[in-house]
């Protein structure tokens, strides 16, 4: 069994997806697998979040798909970021440091 | 932008599904593929490493309906799938979906209808520029008990110059205008009116103009306005019509300009139709105290009506010195949508609460029928529990089924709203129909479409959430293990179900106490003695105008030769003259009594003002008290006499003889001896009591006012007056064939007008409670029968361990009675409070009326016996034998 399991917070999952694609197009397993490695296995995500986020992200428009063939040859879709999903990742990516500043902050002072 | 993103995409996906599907199919398998492929490398076997990945990151199908409902069309698609089963549900039991949605029709349909009938009373705007700034400016006297008079000049010209309340006030007299130059000589309504007064309106003329300042003068240039109809009917709609001198009462005017078809008359106060004419020629004069014109203002914005009216008594108490007619005349202001609606208002909104009580009645019976299915239906909600359907799934399901039948319901009650508003506008009195035209046009307007969309959802939620709530919770073991028997109720649901009974009963009674008490206002001004007799009275009106008869004496003549000529006619037993009407118009006049010949100024004696003939008491059959009537010896030349009634004699000379006492009326002109006292006339309809009446011999011709116009004719026992009409007004053409007849009327139809509404507000207020005697009465019956089915083994047993049929009739019954007695308790301790929001409405009745109190308290116990009677009498064939057996 997996080590412990976060819950990821409210409304992050988007922003770490848009994240992820910010380095270059992934498909649905890649993004899981980058996601899981570079939080060391803290977060597990299942396909449904996963999935049920990229359909959100697509259809705002800042994200767009495209089949390709994988390294091992398999048909996959790729998600790429559009440029609107850039501007939004830069804001959210704004937004979310200074909030964790600010809860440091808080949870410094106590 | 995104939102519109989205639904393109979705509604892509929802058409191209198969598309969409496959894609999403693949992307999945591919994706738990590389999972697997991941463990496989770890040394699993393929299956092992595909079941893994499946534990871990979800199954193919789960993954795919969470993607799937995450959408928003997904959510249209599971709404569209509970319709069409809802629909399909209720295919499968006819019975039940026609009584509910009937039911539901008869409760929205009738509140579709009055509520058409308060949007066209209440709530249309009225067709002006900012008509909620628009005031009529009347006059009250407060210490005299007076409202809505006429204002004067004087008061006029000082309101708008000293108040800064209005950005313009306009005036307009009434008048009756005979045009004798186009076509046949008819009477038309027309005003006098001030220049300013369409532009303070907003409306413009279709063609040519309004009046000009400069013709704001009686010695300036007379010129007319035409209305639509009139140009339409006597100058075939020529634009030439424009500039053409017509002759108005003998006077040459000029027509300057024609209004539109469509402008309305509720700037009007007292008129009931729009003028066909409108005259120049109004000079305001600062000293002129004569009662005469109508004002409008135009409120400024930021003005309040009080604010406006306290302006306005302030100036009035300036100028009240300068005449003794102006002494304690106070403004009266009165928005014109208050003055359209008068008081249609109280009936409309006591029905519009009738009409809300049926539709809780309806939802109450409706939610019944739907408790009472739902227990039959309880395995299948078990059934979905059990495969894992959440509560709200199943809530949402259930009132989806519910909106399938209100929807369908409101659909049959729009189809019941137009043929009720064809009903309404039959019993609407004339009056109403005249300040609101719309009420008689049945054509669906989207505001009532919208109203009953409405009221069809909100009636979803009353009926359909507190069965969708009992069903969503199911005791899911208990019920599956019960198998086969048809369900067990709970005490929670046959309390909801008792007390749903208990609320129809309550709501029933209070309408039926208001309909009662309509009943009894009805009979009551049916046995009303108006002091008159108004069967077999024909009326009808002749101005009298023109230059032939401008001399009084002319008029007399008139008079004479069209009495003697329909006197003489087969069918008439009388026939006389009078100026106005009892009920439809009499008019009043000061007077001082020889006692107290100078009364100060505010005190001055009033009565109505009545110029007859010398047989009107006679016609009308008003009795004579004291002395004589007036005969033909009461000329010009002989005595001046008048004719007082009860009321004055009572109010002036209380306790002496009043034969051969002396007034002088008006101030002026001749003493009058009193020669006789009459009874008491109901003059001003049923609610305004009795007032001083002084009638004066039309022969000793009075220099006040223009003199009788109304002939009355009294046909003789089985002569219809309306058979009349014909030969009568030949007569009168023979003798004069330029007077047009005006206001043919019987007697009997002026007496109903002012109880027209009331009658109206019965009819509905009897059918409605009607309507709530049977729902409420099927609901005590569905209840009862319902529990009686459940019961039938508890009834077998009791009957085989010896109980009587009497005990089983008794068990029944005295279910039925308590719900019965209790519904009855709360509808009369909620009618106490209610009926008082009616009493505008009553009439000789007190709101709180013991004898329709103890009627409708009998008729529903009654009624509710009845309906525990029909399932008591089931209950007691039950036989033991086989009601055991099914154990």
């Amino acid at each position: 069994m997996p080590k412990e399991r976060s819950d990821l917070v409210q409304g992050t999952l988007d922003m770490l997806i848009l994240k992820t694609l910010a380095l270059e197009p992934m498909h649905g397993y890649g993004i899981t697998v980058r996601l899981e490695q570079i939080s060391k296995a803290t977060f597990r995500i299942n396909a449904g979040s996963l999935f049920v986020a990229l359909q959100r992200l697509q259809r705002a428009g800042l994200i767009r798909t495209e089949w390709k063939a994988t390294e091992n040859s398999r048909r996959a879709k790729y998600y790429t970021l559009t440029q609107q999903g850039r501007k939004r990742l830069d804001n959210e990516t704004k937004e979310w440091e200074r909030q964790v500043a600010a809860i440091a902050r808080i949870l410094e002072a106590s | 932008m995104s939102i519109l993103r989205s639904m393109a995409a979705g509604l892509r996906s929802f058409f191209r599904k198969d598309c969409a599907e496959r894609e999403l199919d693949e992307e999945l398998t591919g994706f738990l593929e590389m999972a697997a492929e991941e463990k496989m490398n770890e040394g699993m076997t393929r299956q092992e490493a595909l079941r893994a990945a499946r534990l871990e990151r979800g199954s193919l199908e789960v993954t795919k309906e969470v993607i799937h409902s995450a959408t928003w069309e997904s959510f249209i698609e599971t709404c569209w799938r509970d319709f069409r089963f809802g629909v399909r549900t209720l295919c499968k039991s006819p019975g039940f979906t026609a009584v509910a949605i009937i039911t539901l029709a008869l409760g929205i349909g009738a509140n579709a209808a009055i509520f058409s009938a308060i949007y066209a009373v209440l709530l249309k705007p009225i067709p002006f520029k900012d008509p909620d700034r628009l005031v009529f400016i009347e006059k009250q006297n407060k210490p005299r008990g007076w409202v809505r008079n006429p204002i004067s000049s004087a008061e006029i010209v000082a309101w708008r110059s000293q108040s800064g309340a209005f950005d313009d006030v306009a005036a307009y007299k009434e008048k009756s205008c005979v045009l004798t130059s186009a076509g046949e000589a008819e009477e038309d309504p027309c005003e006098v009116i001030t220049s300013n007064l369409f532009p303070l309106l907003g409306v413009l003329p279709i063609h040519g103009r309004t009046f000009s300042t400069e013709e704001d003068q009686p010695g300036g240039p007379r010129v007319a306005i035409l209305s639509y109809r009139l140009w339409q009917k006597r100058f075939a709609t020529d634009e030439k019509v424009i500039g053409r001198a017509i002759n108005i009462d003998g006077d040459s005017y000029t027509v300057v300009g024609v209004m539109p078809a469509n402008l309305s008359h509720l700037y009007a106060s007292s008129y009931d139709t729009l003028p066909d004419l409108w005259l120049s020629g109004i000079a305001l004069s600062p000293t002129q105290v004569w009662n005469e014109y109508f004002g409008i203002g135009r409120l400024k914005p930021g003005f309040s009506l009080q604010q406006a009216e306290s302006q306005l008594d302030a100036i009035s108490a300036r100028i009240e010195s300068m005449d003794p007619d102006l002494k304690d005349w106070r403004a009266q202001l009165m928005t014109l949508r208050t003055n359209a609606s008068g008081d249609t208002r109280s009936a409309l909104f006591v029905l519009m609460g009738a009409v809300v009580f049926v539709l809780l009645i309806a939802c109450a019976n409706v939610a019944n029928l739907l408790l009472a299915r739902s227990a039959r239906r309880a395995n299948e909600f078990a059934v979905r529990n059990a495969l894992g359907a959440s509560q709200s799934r199943v809530v949402r399901q259930l009132l989806t089924e519910s909106l399938v039948i209100s929807m369908a319901g409101g659909a049959c009650g729009l189809l019941l709203a137009t043929l009720g508003r064809k009903g309404l506008a039959a019993l609407a009195p004339e009056a109403l129909l005249r300040s609101a035209p719309d009420l008689a046009v049945t054509a669906a307007d989207f505001r009532i479409l919208a109203f009953t969309f409405l009221v069809a959802i909100v009636t979803t939620v009353l009926f359909g959430l507190a069965p969708a709530l009992q069903n969503a919770r199911p005791h899911v073991t208990e019920i599956l293990k019960e198998t086969g028997r048809s369900s067990l109720q709970s005490p929670r649901s046959r309390r909801l179900r008792s007390a749903l009974v208990v609320s129809e009963i309550a709501l029933a009674f209070v309408l039926l106490i208001g309909a009662g008490l309509m009943v009894r206002t009805l009979a009551q001004l049916g046995h009303l003695n108006l002091g008159f007799n108004p069967t077999n009275v024909l009326t009808l009106r002749v101005p009298l105008s023109g230059e032939r008869y401008k001399e009084p004496q002319s008029r007399v003549q008139f008079w004479d030769q069209v009495i003697s000529v329909v006197e003489s006619l087969p069918g008439v037993e009388s026939a006389s003259v009078s100026r106005g009407l009892p009920i439809s118009g009499w008019v009043g006049q000061f007077f001082t009594t020889a006692e107290d010949p100078t009364p100060p100024a505010g005190q001055v004696p009033d009565a109505n003002y009545v110029v007859v003939g010398p047989h009107y008491f006679h016609t009308m059959q008003i009795p004579l008290r004291a002395g004589r009537t007036f005969n033909d010896h009461d000329t010009n030349a002989s005595e001046r006499v008048v004719i007082v009634n009860e009321e004055l004699s009572r109010l002036y000379w209380a306790g002496q003889d009043v034969l051969g006492k002396r007034l002088q009326i008006g101030g002026a002109g001749p003493w009058r001896t009193v020669v006789g006292v009459a009874g008491n006339v109901l003059s001003q309809g049923p609610d305004a009591g009795f007032h001083s009446e002084m009638y004066i011999p039309y022969q000793q011709f009075p220099w006040l006012m223009d003199g009788p116009k109304h002939l009355v004719v009294r046909t003789v026992g089985n002569v219809r007056p309306q058979t009349l009409v014909r030969s009568v007004v030949q007569e009168i053409h023979r003798i004069d064939k330029d007077q047009p007849v005006a206001d043919i009327a019987t007697m009997e139809q002026i007496a109903l007008e002012p109880v027209a509404q009331r009658r109206m507000v019965m009819a509905l207020l009897v059918s409605f409670a009607g309507l709530a005697l049977i729902l409420s009465t099927l609901g005590i019956y569905s209840v009862l029968s319902y529990s009686i089915a459940q019961r039938t083994r508890e009834i077998g047993l009791r009957m085989a361990l010896g109980a009587q049929h009497g005990n089983v009739l008794r068990l029944v019954v005295a279910g039925g009675a308590r719900l019965a007695a209790l519904g009855i308790a709360v509808g009369l301790s909620a009618s106490l409070a209610l009926t008082q929001l009616m009493k505008v409405l009553l009439f000789g009745v007190r709101p709180i009326d013991p004898f329709t109190f103890y009627a409708v308290i009998a008729l529903l116990a009654v009624t509710s016996i009845l309906a525990c009677y029909i399932p008591a009498r089931r209950a007691m064939r039950v036989d033991p034998m086989e009601a055991l057996r099914y154990e």
